[in-house]
């Protein structure tokens, strides 16, 4: 091929790759409305996302808007109050992949929209059903045990603990030791 | 009853039986495991020949009978509880008594009842609710009993409450009066008869005037601590918190009538005088240890004292009956004595900038409350050295969720201990003497007529040091944390005992906690990471240890 | 445009290009060159000395341009000749062209120098306000040595004229420019750095600004307005600012202040008077006493309220507000009580 091809090519090849992901800031209110269709198990851990959920290719939690808008949701709705940046206060850490009502996002969504006995609020009088999507695919994120393509934001805060697409949940599962006392 | 009163108002007994000769000798009698993870902070109450014990949230009042060789549990009280209150024990000391007053006791519980139990039978005479934990409030201390009524105030700044104090009819538990620490006169108690000492601190309705609008209604300024009933002046004194949010940006002003020191009148709780320690503290240094009140000559004239060791590392020595400060004195050493000042720009906290070392941290430098030995003049402190990285955000109110707006890390200083005992000798003016520990000290002080100071630290172990100068006597190692009051009485045997509960409570308490993962630095408001060396506890149960001579 | 093309043709056909701009910029209350602040006066002044003078330069050296294509022609077909005093001639107006270059540049330095030294001087009874820039709207908190005397509003700031204004610029999240070309020149709020801009606005009027920097995918849509008042109606302005929310004076105003404190709006907005007490949204104490919402976005109605509230990701796409679900007569309520809130 002559070079003026060549770079023709390479040129819309490259061109091809422009195409970002598609950043959707309005839901179509059927999906919306679908979306607070959670099945939970009766003591709320764990259970069935709705069939909108995974057709939308699980976008809360592998998605990096919504990520990082789940990162600006967890400051703006106090939750550092009482979890810290991850580390846990009054409420426990999310960073040591240790979870009460275990990893799923479904328990994480319904711990948020309804709370839960020992002190956590319910949330669901204080943020869409969309936000708290975006909140509990962050939450998540804290305590991942591996890496996620996808990352939030830096952090523009005060930096207080590994990155969150480092997994550092990981390092707590690498050793052989059980960290925790039994339950 | 008289010995348990004296023992709550100064933390000093006259029992001598045990001291400096033979404290070395002392060995555990019995334990007592209650079973509870945890422990509050109060004292052991031992009335006649009962030992009463309450536990950590959610509570259990257990009585021992003292006069079998290995007590036994005459009778247990567990009342209904509201478990929201867990996720909200944060920042404050958390004690609960109980107290004893005409054969009844009263103690209060976390999610914000105050309860009184026969104290033969255990059985529950009333129930009241007075603080609302839906809201963010608690209670974290025990309740003062004077002349038939039981005074306690709320905790809760860091949940954006309003700070109150309430007094109830002991015989019904009726609420009589209540008054907040924020807000119009009206609302704080604030009549004619209120003299401040300061002319700046009088003026109509300056509890909301020196706040933008709107902002006093979730202002802070809580009663955290145990208010003191001072008998001869008649007045109730109690502190009052740190402003809310931590964020100075966002509560222009002198914040009255946060960071301060208050009188009130027992029978209607009206004011009558109130001293500002740091208005619009910026550094959200708590304000929950206990108070103490002495008469002493004062630049050789005899004066009604109140002494205030504040979490800015100060002992204030105030006139009882006009509030006026009669001395600031640094407890730490010059060289330990950094203190952060909020006239510095540089050392204020202010949005997405963060400010360093700050010292002393938001926990303050006062680890527990201290005691005092009126024959000699000494006052025994419990202290910490922590210092702080602050970084001020926004801070949205959200009721039943925190309102801080900040981001904070606490560390030691470099090359320091993290805590200590100090020895202040209140006529001189001075430290007798400063013990240096690892760890900071988070439990009360015990001083007795045996020339001795009990305390515990962190990592479990019980000491016994020389009143005088300090030399460790006798220590033993309990299997969790000290971080509460250790206490001395008279068994039915005639024997001198000194008993303490181990267990976790209060800031310190949290930050050792199974859920906290230390590599956030700013888990446990910070805390975690200033004592991630803390070994975990050999068993993490709130348990009874009682020490008595062979 | 091919190079044999005259001139004069060029310069006519570019025309409609310049006045373009200038069209603009004669929209009165965002104008650079319609200044009403002694800020912007100064800036305005140095803009037509700098247009002056580059003009006259600009013609100066494209006469001499013309001048050097006529004759060029000339001489190549003359053959290339050195003639001395041509030289010398040629070398002086070289020279004097070079020193006057030097002269006018200097001018120009001093100029500016003169005119912007006192931009951001500020006196001891200067309004404060300090403005943080959010993405996408703008957080207003009148300051003061009294503290019950600070408020905070959005969007929309009053100013007496006359009186020098003192602007603290910060920033919540990425950074913005403040800039209202009527009055002031442009000033960034950087997050973590305090900025600050000084102005004083000579004659009352409505003048809009905007976000002066690229803070994200709504920039566009983040505008801002100063009304510059009458010190008379400032003072009752910011009186009536200083009280807490209107009361609902009927059932669906009331049922409107339920739903708002009862939904997801309590939890990012504050109603002073309220149990509405976050910072997370513009405060909405006295929403409807600003001529706009959504920072310049919509007319204050109730019914553009409604709208906004029904659906803000269309209106201005990925901003922070979420889609609050309501019923129609929620809508109805919500909306009724917000546009009472004057």
């Amino acid at each position: 091929m002559k070079p003026g091809r060549t770079s023709l090519l390479l040129l819309a090849l490259t061109l091809c790759a422009c195409q970002r992901e598609e950043r959707q800031f309005r839901l179509d209110p059927p999906i919306s409305a679908s979306l607070q269709a959670v099945a939970s198990m009766p003591d709320g851990i764990s259970g069935a996302p709705p069939d909108t959920y995974r057709v939308l290719g699980k976008p809360y939690a592998s998605n990096a808007y919504n990520l990082s808008q789940g990162k600006q949701l967890y400051t703006w709705f106090n939750c550092n109050g009482c979890h810290a940046n991850g580390g846990g206060e009054t409420g426990p850490a999310f960073l040591d992949g240790w979870w009460r009502y275990g990893p799923d996002i479904i328990s994480i969504f319904v711990s948020i929209r309804d709370g839960r006995p020992r002190g956590m609020p319910a949330f669901r009088d204080r943020l869409t059903t969309e936000q708290i999507w975006q909140l509990a695919g962050y939450v998540q994120t804290i305590g991942a045990y591996s890496a996620k393509t996808a990352a939030p934001a830096r952090d523009d805060a005060m930096q207080s603990r590994p990155a969150e697409n480092r997994a550092p949940a990981k390092s707590s599962f690498a050793s052989d030791q059980w960290p925790y006392p039994p339950q | 009853m008289r010995e348990a009163q004296q023992i709550t108002a100064t933390r000093y007994s006259e029992l001598d039986q045990i001291d400096r000769d033979n404290v070395s000798h002392l060995r555990l009698v019995f334990s007592f495991r209650s079973g509870q993870r945890g422990a509050q902070g109060a004292a052991p109450l031992v009335v006649g020949s009962r030992l009463y014990l309450l536990t950590s949230f959610p509570h259990t009042l257990f009585a021992l009978d003292l006069t079998s060789p290995q007590p036994k549990v005459s009778w247990q009280f567990t009342p209904q509880s509201d478990p929201i209150a867990a996720g909200l024990a944060c920042c404050d000391r958390t004690a609960h008594g109980p107290v004893f007053d005409k054969g009844r006791l009263y103690f209060s519980t976390l999610d914000g009842h105050v309860i009184a139990v026969d104290s033969d039978t255990g059985r529950m005479l009333w129930d009241v609710a007075v603080a609302n934990p839906h809201q963010g409030e608690t209670l974290t201390s025990p309740p003062t009993v004077s002349g038939g009524r039981l005074v306690i105030g709320n905790a809760g700044d860091n949940f954006g409450t309003r700070g109150w104090v309430v007094a109830l009819d002991a015989a019904t538990g009726r609420e009589l009066w209540r008054h907040y620490t924020t807000g119009p006169d009206r609302d704080v108690g604030i009549t004619q008869g209120f003299a401040p000492f300061e002319a700046s601190d009088r003026g109509p309705d300056l509890g909301s005037r020196s706040w933008p609008a709107g902002a006093w209604q979730h202002g802070g300024g809580s009663v955290s601590g145990p208010s003191l009933y001072d008998s001869e002046l008649e007045l109730l004194l109690h502190n009052t918190g740190p402003p809310a949010p931590w964020n100075p940006e966002q509560r222009a002003g002198a914040n009255r009538w946060t960071s301060g020191v208050f009188a009130r009148d027992p029978q209607t709780g009206a004011a009558r005088w109130f001293t500002p320690l740091h208005p619009h503290n910026v550094y959200s240094w708590v304000n929950g240890t206990a108070n103490i009140a002495v008469d002493r000559p004062w630049s050789g004239v005899n004066r009604k004292l109140l002494l205030h060791a504040d979490a800015d590392g100060l002992l204030y020595v105030l006139d009882r009956g006009s509030g006026e400060i009669l001395a600031a004195d640094p407890l730490l050493s010059p060289e330990d004595a950094r203190q952060a000042s909020q006239d510095d720009p540089s050392q204020t906290p202010r949005s997405g900038v963060q400010v360093r070392d700050i010292c002393p941290a938001w926990v303050g430098a006062i680890g527990g409350d201290p005691a005092l030995a009126a024959s000699t003049g000494i006052l025994f402190v419990p202290i910490t050295r922590l210092c702080m990285d602050i970084e001020a955000r926004p801070a949205s109110y959200i009721e039943g969720t925190p309102f801080m707006g900040a981001n904070v890390r606490v560390h030691a200083e470099p090359g320091k201990e993290r805590g200590g005992l100090v020895g202040w000798d209140l006529g001189r003016r001075k430290a007798a003497w400063r013990i240096d520990e690892r760890f900071p000290v988070a439990s009360d002080a015990l001083a007795t007529a045996g020339e001795l100071v009990f305390y515990g630290t962190l990592d479990g172990v019980i000491k016994a040091v020389d009143a005088g100068t300090g030399k460790l006597l006798w220590q033993w190692r309990t299997a969790t944390g000290i971080m509460g009051q250790p206490t001395t009485y008279r068994g039915p045997d005639g024997r001198q005992y000194v008993a303490v509960v181990a267990g976790a409570t209060g800031p310190y308490g949290l930050a050792s906690q199974y859920w906290i993962d230390r590599r956030d630095a700013t888990a446990a408001l910070g805390l975690a990471q200033s004592i991630a060396d803390l070994p975990a506890p050999t068993d993490p149960s709130g348990t009874l240890y009682v020490f008595g001579l062979p | 445009m091919a190079l044999s093309t005259p001139i004069a043709v060029r310069l006519v056909l570019l025309a409609p290009l310049v006045l373009c701009g200038c069209a603009g910029a004669s929209a009165g209350w965002q104008s650079a060159l319609q200044p009403h602040g002694t800020q912007a006066m100064a800036l305005n002044r140095l803009i037509w000395i700098l247009i002056g003078v580059g003009a006259i330069v600009w013609v100066a050296v494209m006469l001499v341009l013309a001048g050097a294509l006529a004759r060029r022609s000339r001489s190549a077909r003359a053959g290339h000749t050195v003639d001395t005093n041509t030289e010398r001639r040629m070398g002086r107006a070289v020279g004097s062209a070079v020193l006057a270059t030097a002269l006018i540049i200097l001018g120009l330095t001093l100029t500016s120098f003169l005119l912007t030294r006192g931009l951001s001087a500020s006196d001891a009874r200067a309004l404060e306000i300090e403005i943080r820039g959010h993405q996408w709207w703008w957080e207003i908190t009148y300051l003061s040595s009294q503290a019950d005397q600070v408020f905070t509003t959005a969007n929309e700031i009053h100013v007496p004229v006359g009186r020098t204004i003192h602007l603290q610029l910060a920033a919540a999240d990425v950074i913005h420019s403040f800039w209202v070309p009527n009055l002031a020149g442009k000033q960034d709020l950087i997050p973590g750095r305090d900025n600050s801009l000084t102005f004083a606005a000579q004659r009352p009027g409505v003048y809009r600004g905007q976000c002066a920097e690229f803070c994200g995918l709504q920039r566009a849509h983040m505008a801002l307005l100063v009304i510059v008042d009458p010190p008379e109606a400032f003072e009752h302005w910011r009186r009536a600012q200083l009280t807490p929310a209107a009361n609902p004076t009927d059932p669906q105003q009331a049922e409107g202040r339920k739903v708002f404190t009862s939904k997801p709006c309590a939890a990012c907005h504050t109603v002073q008077g309220t149990s509405a007490a976050a910072t997370i949204g513009p405060d909405l104490t006295h929403v409807a006493s600003r001529r706009y919402i959504a920072a310049g976005l919509l007319q204050t109605t109730r019914g553009s309220l409604a709208a906004w509230i029904a659906d803000p990701q269309t209106l201005k796409p990925g901003n922070n507000m979420p889609d609050v679900p309501l019923t129609a007569t929620e809508l109805q309520a919500v909306s009724a009580y917000l546009a009472a809130l004057k």
